[in-house]
């Protein structure tokens, strides 16, 4: 069996996107079949956030890429000769 | 037809028949609930499948096996290898 820290780095991988499925399918799917009066509500924001928030987080994922393969190429350029 | 081809057909069908159903293209009044339900659905399966990959990660990550012989094997043979090449003039 993988050891200690990698165990617990895969179990909560594991957990946090159970979780964040779980937690999605119930806003996008269920809640529009469920009463505008009920409790359940006021655990979600309005669905237009349901679109945005993924939208806004693969933004910043794709900054994130960019910028770490700029530093990455600017730590490796090399100064061109001079003959 | 190439692969290529097949994925952009079957995309295509999904992405039209998503667009009827949530902008009502061919007005077939269908129940606000449906519709509700439908236009969020292509971030939803693309969060559902970060989702799968996400946990599939962490799943074979938890459960990658350490391969004991293996590690002791490899050490012994790297040892072998730089002997051999010290013997034949290599630098270390």
């Amino acid at each position: 069996m993988a050891t200690g820290v990698d165990q617990a780095v895969g179990l909560s991988l594991v957990v946090f996107s159970l979780l964040l499925f779980t937690y999605y399918s119930v806003w996008v799917i269920v809640l529009p079949f469920v009463d505008n009066d009920h409790l359940l509500h006021k655990y979600f924001l309005p669905r237009e956030y349901s679109v945005i928030l993924p939208g806004v987080a693969a933004v910043i994922l794709l900054l994130c890429i960019g910028a770490f393969t700029a530093v990455i190429m600017w730590k490796n350029r090399k100064p061109k000769k001079v003959d | 037809m190439t692969k290529l081809l097949e994925w952009l057909l079957g995309v295509s069908v999904v992405a039209a028949v998503w667009a009827l159903v949530s902008f009502d293209l061919l007005d077939l009044s269908l129940p606000q609930t449906y519709r509700e339900v439908a236009w969020p659905m292509p971030p939803y399966l693309l969060v559902s499948f970060g989702c799968y990959s996400l946990a599939t990660v962490g799943y074979r990550l938890a459960t990658f096996n350490d391969c004991d012989e293996a590690a002791k094997e490899l050490l012994e043979q790297i040892q072998e290898a730089k002997v051999d090449l010290k013997k034949r003039g290599l630098k270390m």
